[in-house]
């Protein structure tokens, strides 16, 4: 028995051993290895010509800009058009007459006044409001029972500081810029807040919504006239211009019946493309907007510099919408002709011309966004892929209902394959730093998943000149040293220009492909002296071989507080 | 001299083998003839080292301490008592320990009333096979994922020469240390007939059955949140890894269990293989749960709205395996009628095995879209801010294909070496296919 248990524990040891040696190199999940060697579902070609609608290194200015002005209104866009932004970025929500506007927040409480003006409560004006509608012979329009009774439903679907919840006249009447002066004390401008809040009046003894007289709630109509150098329409007491009416096809309803009729957007031109029936609109309100015929609401901006950049709206989470703002969305842009798929830019137009922006007159001149699966499902719907379309990445713990939970390489495929299938030609990571300090979604190996998949990577949102120089690889061999795994993918080769401190050809990673910056002024200086932006010679990295030329991009960066005087503020 | 003998404790480190109570007797034995006392003690180690070959996520090679135990019993007239111990990582784990008290009737039946902390009757004919007599290293998948362990309960058997009727009630807690709830209660039962029964030949065919109503979990939300999990390693001791068959099943209320088995052997020969299958129901405090979201404007207005963006439904899972082995030479195989399994090698000998098993945790709704970046199933086939809640469960299936041989020098010591391939399928791991590894133990069972 000693002579058999002396065997046995001989071959164990021996089989203990070769095994345990194996183990010295013990494999380990490695993200940088995996994003290698895992499968990423690559864009098609027809895909990829809407990508090339849009410019490289595209600067996005996020809400114009959350550091100089009042976010998402008129003075932070007019101040980004004139700073040389590619894009004026925003986020789009409904009001409950259906007008889309920018908010980026779930409610308005932040960037407005409207705990000050509304409280909590359906607007204490909201009956005079039905009663401002007057027919031709002066009378009111809506019975007071026909009001009470819609009051009444008012105030059950209402949920308070939401968008939804409140007519655009009535969001009029709030100051959207006073809040940035409250909570920005070094960047206040007393032009940012509005002289009077607005208020109902009584006119030849007609109610009468007064709008305030500051910075709005904008209108995705306002972003894309900012973009075209328009301005709004002012009268002289500094109220902006914009009346409403009855629309025809609701002149002869009482509310009850509007309410009841109430009916989702029907798709320009594809009568079979509409919103679901849980849009609950009483969109009976037209307002003089106007459209690229003609509009009382805009006047030219006399300090546009002629930069005419495009615009990057977001659809935000579907529970702050009516199921149809996509629909809505794509007859706005086709009512201002900024819809491509029916009206087409010219082929090949430049999106530089003689040193100023103009990607507002490209194909590239909007480029849609969501982190939402639903709005990403419903604009591809919509769309059809025939747009530039970005999906956002965020992540938390817990997952929110829209996160990556896994951000993984194996995640991260994923999330690029289902975008791709829904119409997404961007990928639009979260970055960390400061002041924001968002999780880190574009580490080398994610910007390598998603250049291998042939999209482009528009990380958001940049607040310094660190950021910029961690994600365009300024640390990553520039000095052709501290190669990484990921260069045989990312490395760019930029030639000297006349505006680069460099006076060689540099080759070194980058981390993306554009950029949501707060701060263009910065963003655009570092493009500019890096070589990156007014260069004839860049290396086109999703045409290897061919070059692209934004050389005719403005070389100059305008000073920003200059630029926020000359625009009046 | 040989009363006073203890045996030196071997394992100082051993890891917890799914449970099951030894088939063989504590080998050192110490008789007190004027009490009618009978003592044992005995040793159980088992030391396995693993290659894994996989597509993508990596395993663990390497070698690891499997199993190591000290187990006594003590015998006195009808009455039996046992219990073993492990020292998994230096610390006690409890094993098996229970009381028996046994009579033999007048034709030749054992009648067994058995109380404390061991296999349930209706765990699986695998998981009442001690692994020191397994002939493979480990258990077949299926019975570790679908299976049960050890409850502490009382049991009564049966047991003639055709027969066994094996049933009892048990709690799934032994501590009663559930956070919320009670220990749950379960009634499992494990029935053989033996048409051919010699001591050559056995040919057994039996059934088993398992209730279970789960009775422990943790308040959420002040609501009482009962969870089982299920899972499986893929079929090795070194990395025990479940992650890639595993689901976890949160608002569990009643399993069901049910298994069929077949046993044959002859003296060169044998082949076993079960059936398993598992119901679980579930229940939640709806009312409360919604009650608690109405603490912001976003509500979901109203409880059926909250019910129908969060449904429940009940899940089935099922798998199987098949064994088979050839002794090339060594003592032929012998059946354990007390326990209704096959006993292990004794003495030297040499045998060639293989093993087919299947694990199915999927229970996937037709049509739903998988995100792997979400880990989560989407009920209309696409991606949705909310509702999105699928019932379906991705918990895995695997194939597993095991081809091993075992040497036994004595009937105490034992090398064993055996190759699987298994091929899995399970969407949130969509880049693990192919696994292949290469095991091999060595077993010291006294």
């Amino acid at each position: 028995m000693i002579k058999s248990l002396y065997k046995a524990g001989l071959v164990g040891i021996a089989a203990l051993s070769v095994f345990a040696s194996c183990s010295e190199e013990q494999e380990f999940t490695n993200e940088n290895r995996d994003a290698k060697r895992i499968e990423v579902q690559k864009i098609s070609d027809e895909m990829a010509k809407v990508r090339d609608y849009v410019p490289l290194y595209a600067c996005v200015a996020h809400r114009g800009s959350t550091y100089w002005a009042p976010e998402e209104t008129e003075s932070a866009w007019r101040w980004a058009r004139n700073m040389g932004a590619d894009y004026l970025e925003s986020d789009l929500q409904a009001t409950k007459d259906g007008v889309v506007l920018a908010n980026h927040d779930e409610n308005l409480k932040r960037t407005t006044n409207i705990e000050d003006v509304f409280s909590d409560e359906v607007p204490t004006t909201r009956k005079d409001f039905y009663r401002s509608f007057r027919n031709a012979d002066g009378s009111q329009h809506f019975s007071e029972a026909d009001i009470a009774e819609q009051y009444a439903r008012d105030l059950k679907d209402f949920r308070s500081n939401y968008t939804l919840s409140y007519y655009y006249a009535e969001l009029l009447m709030l100051d959207a810029g006073k809040w940035f002066n409250d909570d920005n004390k070094e960047m206040q401008r007393p032009s940012f807040a509005a002289k009077h809040n607005g208020k109902m009046i009584e006119v030849n003894g007609v109610p009468t919504i007064q709008y305030a007289d500051g910075q709005y709630v904008s209108a995705l109509q306002d972003q894309i006239n900012y973009a075209m150098g328009n301005k709004l329409n002012r009268d002289a007491e500094g109220r902006r211009v914009l009346t409403y009416k009855i629309k025809d096809e609701y002149k002869d309803m009482t509310l009850a019946e509007i309410y009841k009729a109430a009916k989702p957007a029907v798709k320009n031109g594809d009568e079979s493309v509409k919103g679901s029936k849980a849009s609950k609109y009483m969109d009976f309100v037209e307002y003089s907007f106007g459209d690229k015929n003609g509009s009382t609401a805009y006047v030219k901006d006399e300090v546009d510099n002629g930069n005419r950049p495009g615009i990057y709206p977001e659809f935000k989470e579907s529970w702050l919408n009516p199921k149809d703002i996509e629909i809505r969305v794509y007859n706005i842009l086709d009512d201002w002709g900024w819809n491509i798929i029916t009206k087409p830019a010219q082929a090949n137009a430049p999106f530089y011309v003689n040193g100023k922006v103009n990607v507002g007159n490209t194909n590239g001149k909007v480029i849609l966004q969501t982190f939402s699966f639903d709005a990403l499902n419903r604009a591809y719907d919509v769309f059809k892929g025939q747009i530039p379309m970005c999906y956002l990445l965020w992540i938390s713990k817990p997952a929110y209902a829209t996160d990556i939970a896994y951000d993984t390489p194996t995640g991260y495929a994923d999330f690029i394959k289902y975008a791709q299938d829904h119409g997404a030609h961007i990928i639009g990571p979260a970055i960390s730093g400061a002041p924001n300090n968002y999780p880190e979604m574009n580490k080398p190996w994610q910007a390598y998943m998603i250049r291998k998949s042939g999209m482009l990577n528009h990380p958001y949102s940049f607040d310094s000149d660190a950021q910029m120089k961690k994600y365009m690889g300024y640390f990553v061999n520039f000095w052709g040293e501290n190669p990484t795994e990921f260069d045989d993918l990312l490395n760019v080769t930029v030639q000297p220009t006349a505006f680069t401190s460099f006076k060689e050809a540099s080759t070194h990673p980058i981390y993306m492909d554009g950029f949501f910056t707060n701060r263009s002024e910065i963003s655009l200086h570092y493009m500019i002296e890096n070589g990156f932006r007014c260069n004839a010679k860049l290396a086109h990295p999703f045409h290897p071989g061919q070059m692209y030329d934004n050389s005719q991009a403005p070389s100059v960066v305008p000073n920003a507080d200059n630029v926020l005087n000359a625009l009046g503020y | 001299m040989k009363k006073y003998i203890l045996m030196p404790v071997l394992a100082l480190c051993a890891m917890s083998a799914a449970a099951q109570d030894f088939d063989s007797k504590p080998t050192v034995t110490i008789d007190n003839e004027q009490e009618d006392l009978r003592f044992t003690v005995g040793a159980r180690f088992m030391a396995d080292a693993a290659y894994y070959n996989t597509d993508f996520t990596p395993m663990k090679s390497g070698a690891s301490i499997s199993d190591a135990r000290i187990r006594t019993s003590l015998n006195y007239k009808d009455w039996y008592f046992y219990a073993d111990f492990g020292f998994g990582g230096g610390k006690f784990s409890q094993k098996n320990i229970f009381l028996q008290y046994s009579k033999e009737d007048s034709r030749g039946g054992t009648h067994a009333i058995k109380g404390g902390y061991y296999s349930d009757p209706a765990g699986t004919m695998a998981r009442n096979t001690s692994l020191g007599s397994y002939h493979f290293i480990s258990r077949a998948g299926a019975a570790n994922a679908l299976g049960e362990g050890r409850e502490l309960g009382v049991s009564y058997k049966y047991n003639n020469d055709k027969f066994m009727a094996y049933q009892g009630v048990f709690t799934e807690n032994q501590y009663n240390k559930q956070e919320a709830g009670f220990n749950g209660v379960v009634v499992a039962g494990r029935y053989i007939y033996r048409p051919i029964a010699t001591e050559d030949q056995t040919l057994a065919v039996g059934a088993n059955v398992r209730y279970q109503h789960v009775g422990g979990g943790i308040t959420e939300k002040n609501v009482l949140k009962k969870t089982i999990k299920l899972g499986q390693t893929m079929e090795t001791f070194v990395d025990e890894n479940e992650a890639f068959v595993s689901a976890s099943l949160p608002w569990a209320e009643n399993v069901v269990d049910a298994g069929a088995e077949v046993l044959y052997h002859n003296q060169k020969f044998f082949a076993r293989g079960e059936y398993l299958y598992k119901h679980v129901t579930k229940k939640r405090d709806s009312k409360t749960l919604f009650d608690a979201t109405n603490n912001s404007i976003d509500t979901w207005g109203t409880l059926s709205a909250w019910e129908a963006a969060n449904p429940l439904r009940a899940n089935n899972f099922h798998g199987g395996y098949i064994e088979a082995g050839y002794m090339i030479f060594g003592n032929p195989y012998r059946y354990d009628s007390q326990n209704g399994t096959l006993k292990g090698l004794t003495g030297r000998s040499l045998e060639v095995v293989a093993r087919f098993n299947y694990t199915g945790l999927n229970d996937i709704e037709k049509g739903e879209y998988f995100s792997a970046g979400r880990n989560q199933y989407y009920p209309n086939g696409k991606m949705e801010d909310w509702p999105y809640n699928s019932t379906s469960v991705g918990g895995g299936a695997v194939r597993s294909y095991t081809l091993g041989l075992n040497y036994s020098f004595n009937k105490f010591a034992q090398v064993m070496l055996d190759y699987t391939y298994h091929n899995l399928s399970k969407d949130f791991l969509p880049n693990d296919k192919n696994f292949h590894q290469v095991q091999a133990r060595m077993q010291f069972v006294f």
